[in-house]
């Protein structure tokens, strides 16, 4: 049985080969297209108040509430996620370093955890209001 | 087929790669600056401005920024849009709108830069 569609490519994929590569893969798919998404959302937005710096204040004072912080949070994942994953699949591509693609992955992971420790301490103290 | 193996694929599968670099020095100081905390401070015009207007490096940086990060995000969207084998009538659609966003995306911030900031 296999699964048709932009999820189901996934699905099969993960059946098939249920390993880190497959997992990683659709982990950088996904953040890829929410971070495109955010792309232009964060530009329009800010881009969108440049009448002048009253209008800019205001705007970036709309996304500096708890509630965009915790989202934040979420925007930092997908970022730290897609970069250091990104830095495996360049070295992999580059270093001739496909064979040890796993091992990769889990030294950027213990790089993510760091930096979402750091993106927390930072972000934490901004959800209860400046 | 042979469109899906040629110089230009591999010059876009290049470029993404080069741009996914500048984009880790870029990135990791923009969400630093501007997302995570530094201080508690509310980011507003004048934060943004006195950082702008005070050195050429801020100025070059923004100036790169955008436009690497806006062709990352559409030439990997159209990545994954090619990985279902469009039709060339789909393709073309893609293609052109794919463009239409970058582009747009790349002068609404160059000119918030120029004109808000007289970058």
């Amino acid at each position: 049985m296999s699964f048709k569609g932009f999820a189901g490519i996934f699905v099969n994929e993960a059946r098939l080969n249920p390993n880190i590569g497959t997992f990683s893969y659709v982990l950088h798919r996904l953040t890829g297209i929410g971070l495109a998404v955010y792309l232009i959302m964060h530009t329009w937005v800010l881009s969108s108040a440049r009448s002048g710096p009253e209008a800019f204040t205001q705007r970036l004072g709309t996304v500096q509430t708890p509630l965009f912080h915790a989202l934040e949070l979420l925007l930092a994942v997908g970022v730290f996620f897609h970069m250091l994953n990104g830095i495996r699949i360049i070295i992999a591509d580059f270093f001739s370093a496909t064979r040890r693609h796993k091992a990769i992955f889990w030294i950027v992971m213990i790089l993510f955890v760091a930096v979402m420790t750091w993106t927390v301490i930072s972000v934490l103290p901004k959800l209860f209001g400046h | 087929m042979s469109e899906y193996s040629s110089s230009r694929s591999t010059m876009t599968w290049l470029l993404q790669r080069i741009s996914a670099i500048m984009l880790v020095v870029f990135l990791f100081t923009h969400m630093n600056v501007n997302h995570l905390s530094l201080g508690e401070r509310i980011i507003d015009f004048s934060l943004v401005n006195a950082r702008l207007s005070g050195s050429l490096v801020w100025k070059v940086f923004y100036i790169l920024f955008v436009p690497c990060c806006v062709f990352h995000a559409m030439n990997g969207l159209w990545g994954i849009i090619a990985d279902y084998r469009p039709s060339d009538m789909v393709r073309r659609v893609a293609i052109a709108l794919l463009w239409l966003v970058g582009l747009a995306l790349t002068y609404f911030g160059a000119d918030t830069l120029i004109n808000l900031f007289k970058a």
